[in-house]
């Protein structure tokens, strides 16, 4: 079953009767910018599967027409590329994304484009170090020519082990001073974790195709899905394991699940009376157990729908009984 | 509205005697699990465990019947239970994961899945996921303070705690029962809890409690296809006694009245945070 | 007469880098310079003060390619600072993991290379993403391979990529039974798809070798030259699976054999790009007239063993260990495709050895006293190399001698003689990961480098 028959279902509820227990509906928001006529939004370079070659032939044959994908662009700054590799761990799933919904019209590590082009949706891996021109040059130019700037991964939101630099190392020593891209551009979606998840990068592409080409009722539910990511590139550009105390402990809101202490990618969280202890001499400030803690955001519109979601998602990427 | 989206609700009890032995109420989740687990549904499921101390529970990942026996009943204390749910599918190497928790727990389990930034492989493993009623939880010191001074029992020979009909009650390995008035623990309620607005875990597979059926007895909400499927198995093959739920009293209409109290008393203390301080107001995680 | 062209940024690699080169009439390079333009992040610098067990968590983020190789040097490189030798189970789940990199890793290189080459027996180059047949298929088993060593690096890291489970003193977990049988199993699913996937890219990059004509992938023909990408500079290796530490009775990696020379001794010097190709894909090469200057550009020294640049990875560990010989960027290639086994049969032979009630941490772990401890890893590109001083539980020193820093000089050589337009493709034979390689020197208050005083 397609994505389209599935949606319907999604938004009128499979029981009617019974409307989620949420206390208030969270108004949907504004989507980010909906880009408004297509052709002025073409990519540089046509796009094609991940574009490695000139031969038309296997254009030619593809089933889906190219104009149907949205084109997504990986711009890696002071970044690992561990980002863009758990991207690749979707597996068969990644070639699911790109037949279908997705030409990743600009990566420096899987094609040849050497310019960033115009895109859809620029998935911008690694901090930006401000003492290095091209690094500069190159972030603003992914804001300017990507309608949806996603800071992919803990260094890009919050600078993560870059916020620990400091220079001073043979051959640029120079190199001292490293930032989210959110302190230089305005980024519409926060992806943290380090790094995120084959899965959540998967979801949040799909949501932008969604947001993009979708059905009205389409659009609804993927700028539904996206708002926590949205407000979270709103919250700021600084994390950490503090930031578990600061807004959840101290606010009165943590209540002891333990999620923290599953997603810290450096065990640096252990449960102590109920409430997690961050360990600040491993803690990397990677922001990802603040943005996983249930009482960071819970957004009851979509996690009431968590099944068809799912469901969604899994039919969109070829799985599923359906 | 408040017991969230259902396919079926019944009140039930595990046929095997030696899992109603020590079980909280109907025994409900250890059965399910104990039948996943024999079916090849789950390879092992997060449960709460003996801890170091009394009566304070650990996760653990049980894999074995005996491991699941031995983390039945309830604890009124937290036990992190989503802490383990990485490591079941890591060292562990489970694909097939059961989870029981809170509400708040399922609730952290579903955003996993839904927006699963730091849980890489986690999510299409959740196999089942049972959420049990929950009107409040209390810390360890608190509860201490609850058992060893105003019930007048050492943590070490309570056997079993209960809450309902308006007490809270322990009961010792020499059979003796020690009561308070609910409203007597209320202070050493988790302040967290205060703005759960969730009592029968809405986002489980399967939800249960003690709350709508008679004593020994269990209200079982199916919710999901996976819930309901593998509960239909489980009554199929004979693991539980059901009976309908209009037919047991107090039945669904006080499952209704204590939710919408709950929620309603949660969402008030969130409209206050608000309006905290002056011109300032606590954070809310729902908007 | 000499012309100068640059192609800037390259591309299919881990960083930035680029390939400013000094070409004749017939466009053949007769000076060519490869290197880094990745910022350095200063892992060395930013790890001084930190904790010896946060150390190297900061730098399995060097890289994400190659993260349980810099994971596994980084603490290996503290536990021989302090002097902790680790339980036999944690080191047996140490080369699982390293194991499981690797087949990763060199899977992922696949994707990368393939472009360039052809599907054997026509001119159609591989676009590995295509939804075309045989090549779905092929992309199909690289994945499938990737998912095993990935997932493998769940089981037994905690996280694939910046694995989680591997701390100062051993491990924090061992594993289950039942994860052992999984990643037995799993193994076994993989083993013969590796021999066919070998098997198969072995002959690709043999085809490509026999062709008189070749591009990179939608570039132009250009006629190949003998001994493309040979080079005359020797290899380094510590191990053919995983490496050696200054803890060990014998070590096979010689640290007074290393010396460094700075970018601006190496590289050439101001230059004017006086050729330039529009049309090489895509978005050409840098414009006529840019002035460019390697020398001050590059982001890393320039190590040398032996007073020479050094090739490190799969042929050397290959060369030094199994009498391999082959030469030039294919046999590069083909050096890590031979790989695959090695690492299949090493992480069965490991987890059958692996007892899983064994302890993976060790009972003694001391907080250091300052004694430089080194480990050398080696990690899919070659032999990764951290240096540490630990005292007190806190770094005092650190230094990183990660795999490409030691090939960028190698490959700059290796270009020379070969068409410019091929250039790509002899760097792309080395995998380059080079947000690794922003090492690295060891200089002292007087800016001289400093290496043989340390170990003497
Ligand atoms: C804090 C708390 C408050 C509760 N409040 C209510 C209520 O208001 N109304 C109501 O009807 N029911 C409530 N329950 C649920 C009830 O007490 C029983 O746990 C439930 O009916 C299951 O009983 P059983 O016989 O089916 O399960 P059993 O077979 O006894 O198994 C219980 C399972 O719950 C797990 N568990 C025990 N303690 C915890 C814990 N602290 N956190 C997570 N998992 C745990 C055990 O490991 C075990 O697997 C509450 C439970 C808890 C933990
Ligand atoms: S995830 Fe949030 S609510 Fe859960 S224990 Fe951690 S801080 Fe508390
Ligand atoms: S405590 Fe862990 S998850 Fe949280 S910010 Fe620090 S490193 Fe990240
Ligand atoms: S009341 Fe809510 S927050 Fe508190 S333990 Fe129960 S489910 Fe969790
Ligand atoms: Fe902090
Ligand atoms: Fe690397």
């Amino acid at each position: 079953m397609g994505l389209l028959s599935n949606l319907k279902k999604i938004f009128t509820g499979k029981k009617p009767e019974e409307p989620e227990a949420a206390p208030e509906p969270v108004t949907v928001p504004e989507p980010v910018t909906v880009p408004k006529a297509r052709p002025e939004a073409k990519p540089a370079v046509k796009p094609g599967d991940v574009k490695v070659e000139k031969k038309p032939e296997i254009h030619e044959k593809e089933e889906k027409p190219v104009a149907e994908k949205i084109t997504i662009g990986h711009v890696h700054m002071s970044g690992c590329t561990g980002c863009l590799v758990s991207l690749a761990d979707n597996y068969e799933g990644l070639f699911t994304l790109l037949d279908n919904y997705a030409d990743l019209n600009y990566c420096l590590t899987l094609a040849d484009v050497r310019d960033i082009p115009k895109m859809d949706v620029a998935l911008v891996e690694g901090s930006v170090c401000i003492n290095d021109h091209h690094s500069v040059e190159d972030i603003k130019k992914a804001r300017r020519n990507a309608t949806i700037v996603v800071a992919l991964g803990s260094c890009a939101a919050y600078g993560n082990i870059t916020r620990f630099a400091r220079g001073g190392q043979w051959n640029q020593p120079q190199h001292e001073n490293y930032v989210p891209i959110g302190d230089l551009i305005n980024v519409d979606i926060y992806l943290p974790a380090c790094p995120p998840s084959p899965e959540s990068i998967r979801n949040v592409a799909v949501m932008a195709y969604l947001l993009l080409r979708g059905t009205d009722e389409q659009k609804e539910l993927a700028a539904a899905y996206l708002k926590p990511l949205m407000d979270l590139a709103q919250r700021g550009t600084e994390a950490c394991g503090c930031d578990l105390i600061y807004d959840v402990i101290n606010q009165g809101l943590c209540m002891g699940c333990g999620t923290c202490v599953a997603t810290c990618p450096v065990r640096a969280i252990s449960m102590e009376c109920g409430k997690p202890n961050i360990d600040r001499d491993l803690c990397i400030k990677c922001g990802a157990c603040y943005a996983q803690c249930p009482r960071s955001f819970f957004n009851f519109d979509v996690m009431n729908q968590f099944e068809a979601i799912g469901e969604v998602i899994d039919a969109a990427m070829g799985k599923g009984d359906e | 509205m408040v017991l969230g989206n259902y396919k079926n609700c019944v009140s039930a009890r595990a046929a095997d005697p030696a899992v109603l032995s020590a079980s909280q109420d109907g025994g409900i989740v250890t059965q399910l699990f104990a039948f996943a687990l024999e079916e090849g549904i789950i390879d092992g499921a997060v449960v709460a465990g003996p801890g170091d101390e009394p009566y304070k529970p650990e996760p653990i990942v049980a894999t074995t019947v005996a491991e699941l026996m031995e983390a039945r009943g309830t604890r009124y204390t937290i036990c992190p239970n989503v802490a383990m749910i990485k490591e079941a599918t890591r060292s562990y190497g489970l694909d097939k994961v059961g989870i029981v928790g809170t509400p708040c727990q399922i609730q952290a389990v579903r955003k996993a899945q839904l927006y699963p930034m730091g849980m890489r492989s986690v999510g299409d493993k959740i196999a089942l996921a049972i959420g049990i009623f929950c009107m409040e939880n209390f810390p360890y010191q608190g509860l201490e303070t609850m058992v060893e001074d105003l019930c007048n029992v050492k943590m070490e020979s309570a056997v079993k705690m209960d809450i309902g009909k308006g007490k809270f009650s322990v009961y010792t390995s020499r059979g003796a029962v020690s009561q308070i008035p609910l409203k007597l623990t209320h202070k050493f309620e988790q302040p967290g809890c205060h703005v759960c607005l969730d009592y029968v875990a809405n986002l489980a597979d399967v939800s249960t409690g003690s709350v709508g059926s008679p004593d020994g007895w269990s209200t079982v909400l199916t919710r999901t296809k996976k819930g309901e499927t593998i509960w239909g198995k489980a009554i199929e093959a004979g693991y539980f006694e059901t009976k309908p739920i209009e037919d047991v009293k107090p039945g669904l209409g006080l499952l209704t009245k204590l939710a919408t109290e709950k929620i309603t008393k949660n969402q008030k203390t969130l409209d206050e945070r608000a309006t905290f301080g002056v011109d300032k107001g606590l954070r809310n995680p729902y908007i | 007469m000499s012309k100068v062209v640059e192609i800037s940024p390259t591309t299919r690699h881990e960083g930035h880098t680029k390939l400013t080169m000094q070409v004749d009439d017939s466009g053949v390079v007769t000076r060519g310079d490869w290197l880094s333009l990745t910022p350095v992040r200063g892992i060395e610098k930013l790890a001084i003060g930190k904790s010896m067990h946060q150390a190297p968590k900061i730098s399995s983020r060097v890289c994400g390619i190659c993260p349980i190789a810099h994971t596994l040097a980084g603490t290996e490189a503290m536990e021989a600072s302090i002097g902790c030798i680790i339980p036999d189970d944690a080191y047996l789940l140490r080369v699982i993991l390293q194991c499981a990199n690797r087949v990763s890793s060199h899977a992922l290189h696949n994707i990368l290379s393939l472009p360039d080459m052809y599907i054997p027996g026509t001119d159609t180059h591989i676009n590995p993403f295509t939804p075309e047949e045989p090549v779905r298929s092929v992309a199909q088993r690289i994945q499938k391979l990737r998912e095993v060593g990935q997932t493998v690096g769940e089981i037994v890291g905690g996280e694939p990529i910046h694995p989680s489970n591997p701390r100062v003193g051993g491990m924090y977990k061992n594993i289950s039974p039942r994860a052992q049988t999984k990643i037995n199993d799993l193994v076994k699913e993989a083993i013969p798809l590796a021999r066919d996937h070998m098997d198969f890219m072995i002959s690709v990059f043999k085809d490509w070798d026999d062709r008189p004509m070749a591009s990179v992938a939608g570039g132009k023909e250009v006629e190949k030259t003998e001994k493309f990408g040979f080079h005359d500079q020797g290899y380094m290796a510590s191990d053919t699976l995983y490496g050696s530490s200054s803890l060990d009775l014998d070590q096979k990696w010689y640290p007074e054999r290393w010396t460094e020379v700075r970018p601006w001794d190496w590289y050439q010097g101001e230059l004017e790009v006086s050729l330039e190709d529009p049309d090489y894909p895509i978005g050409g090469t840098t414009p006529v007239g840019t002035k460019v200057w390697p020398a001050m550009e590059a982001c890393t020294g320039v190590p040398l063993y032996d007073g020479a640049p050094i090739e490190t990875g799969p042929r050397a560990r290959l060369a030094m260990f199994r009498n391999y010989d082959r030469k030039g960027a294919m046999g590069l290639q083909i050096a890590r495709q031979m790989e695959y086994m090695d690492c299949l049969y090493g992480m069965l032979d490991a987890v059958e050895a692996l007892d899983t009630n064994g302890k993976v941490i060790a009972d003694d772990i001391p907080q250091g006293d300052g004694t430089l401890g080194w480990a050398a890893n080696e990690a899919p590109r070659g032999t990764d190399i951290h240096l540490t001083k630990v005292l007190n539980g806190k770094v005092q020193w650190y230094s990183l001698l990660v795999p490409t820093t030691w090939n960028f000089p190698t490959v700059s050589r290796a270009l020379e003689g070969a068409p410019w337009q091929l250039t790509e493709v002899i760097m792309r034979a080395y995998d380059p990961c080079v947000s690794c390689a922003t090492h690295m020197m060891v200089v002292d208050d007087s800016k001289k480098v400093v290496a043989q005083k340390l170990f003497q």
